[in-house]
């Protein structure tokens, strides 16, 4: 067979607005992700039993659910029972809350590989809870979280292509429409492949310079 | 004034701290001796509300440190000194020093790093400002450490085995910096194994034993014959840390 990527041509403003909204959603759900796991996480290593349970009942929850199962009953069942949310808005909360659950999981580890001494030195120099927290807690467990925290992240902007079972037409959307357009999914999948790679590699060269810049003071050994 | 009265610490079954009265005025430096166990770090850690009390009290300045609201009164009041450093990883020296002048007192950060540069190069680290923890040595990290206690200008200095993870060289050096500051005036409870140190720059030496406090005498009743050196258990004590 021959291919012929350039019948793809007339398509291309198409799908690079479906490219852009999956990078305005990852970019949003990496943010809301990384601001409910920090929550998350804070809150599965609390001193209070009930927060530390709620918090682990969720975070399991949403890990041993497959997300498609979890799309279809935010976008598909809630109306049922009288909520209506947008397709962008639901993609977007849906890959946050189960984003967060792994993040709180990476997050949760590197607080809990902290020196208790290094705290308990933020405590007694008269720093408030919060200011221990933001200041010493989290910057320190980032130094660890940030890598592995990197493979949630790329995992959730491969698992946003899901989104376009609920309408929404994002990059993977979009390739659908075009692939039956033109009936050359061949050619359509292999931008598709491309495009993916290439959103990934942006993503964990950010994630390399990150871990680099945090653990700054390590030298080489980190790199 | 530091008062600790009746001071009762339990883990588990066993009986850390038990009824142990402690005063430290202004311009004391207490040196606190005792084998390991015997509640010396443990009664560091009530001082600075680091655990809990089982019983009796403690304050610092009149401020109850089992309450939280007056605890972080008493915490402006102390400055720590830990065995393990526990320096701030990602934080420069300089920055190590300034976090809590500048977030605990809001203090300006120019004025607070203007003295906290000062206070390094009073250790003698004033080309090390800007290093990590992880690129200074064991006795840097330590007087980094002294720096970030001093940085806050505490009245009272605690000092929880402050040379014990260190080499006799490093030692000396930062037992240098306590006996300045002992000079200077400066306000120590010193829990330490460097006995001839302590003997030096104390006031008074008190001895613990299994969460008792056996002794609290001036230094030189302390290590004479007819005071501290009188009870067979102190006597003992001394002589096995002489010879180690």
């Amino acid at each position: 067979m021959r291919i012929d990527l350039s019948l793809l041509v007339p398509y291309l403003p198409f799908m690079l607005e479906g490219a852009l909204l999956t990078a305005q959603v990852c970019v949003l759900a990496l943010l809301g992700s990384l601001i409910v796991g920090a929550l998350m996480a804070v809150a599965r290593t609390s001193a209070n039993t009930l927060l530390r349970r709620a918090a682990s009942i969720y975070a399991d929850l949403f890990r041993n659910v497959p997300f498609i199962v979890q799309l279809f009953f935010f976008y598909y069942g809630l109306p049922e029972i009288g909520i209506y949310i947008d397709a962008f808005t639901t993609g977007v909360v849906a890959l946050s809350i189960a984003g967060g659950a792994f993040t709180s999981d990476v997050i949760r580890s590197g607080i809990l590989a902290i020196e208790p001494g290094i705290i308990e030195a933020a405590q007694v120099s008269g720093l408030s809870k919060t200011k221990v927290f933001s200041k010493i807690v989290l910057p320190v467990a980032l130094r660890t979280s940030v890598r592995p925290m990197g493979s949630v992240f790329i995992n959730l902007i491969l698992t946003s292509s899901i989104l376009s079972t609920i309408t929404l037409n994002e990059l993977t959307g979009t390739a659908k429409i075009v692939a039956s357009d033109t009936f050359k999914p061949f050619e359509v999948y292999v931008v598709l492949l491309i495009a993916y790679a290439t959103l990934t590699y942006l993503v964990s060269l950010l994630i390399a310079a990150l871990h680099r810049r945090l653990n700054r003071d390590l030298g080489e050994a980190v790199r | 004034m530091i008062k600790a009265q009746s001071v009762r610490k339990v883990f588990g079954s066993v009986t850390v701290l038990d009824g142990v009265d402690l005063t430290v005025a202004p311009g004391e430096v207490v040196s606190i001796l005792g084998s390991s166990g015997s509640g010396k770090s443990t009664l560091i850690r009530c001082i600075n509300g680091l655990e809990r009390l089982d019983g009796g009290s403690i304050t610092v300045d009149d401020f109850d440190v089992s309450k939280p609201k007056e605890l972080a009164e008493a915490r402006k009041r102390s400055g720590t000194v830990f065995q393990m450093f526990n320096l701030y990883p990602h934080m420069t020296a300089l920055q190590n020093v300034t976090l809590a002048p500048v977030e605990v007192l809001k203090r300006p950060k120019a004025e607070a790093e203007a003295e906290g540069r000062a206070l390094l190069a009073s250790v003698g680290l004033a080309d090390r400002a800007d290093a990590f923890p992880s690129q200074l040595s064991g006795g840097q990290r330590q007087r980094v450490g002294i720096c970030r206690a001093l940085a806050m200008k505490p009245r009272y200095l605690l000092l929880d085995e402050v040379t014990s993870a260190l080499d006799p060289e490093m030692t000396a050096d930062v037992l240098d910096i306590l006996a300045k500051l002992a000079k200077e005036g400066t306000t120590m409870v010193f829990v330490t194994h460097e006995i001839e140190f302590a003997r030096t720059i104390s006031s008074r030496v008190v001895f613990l034993e299994k969460g008792r406090l056996v002794v609290d005498l001036p230094t030189e009743q302390f290590f004479a014959a007819d005071g501290g050196l009188a009870n067979p258990r102190i006597a003992q004590f001394l002589s096995k840390m002489r010879k180690d």
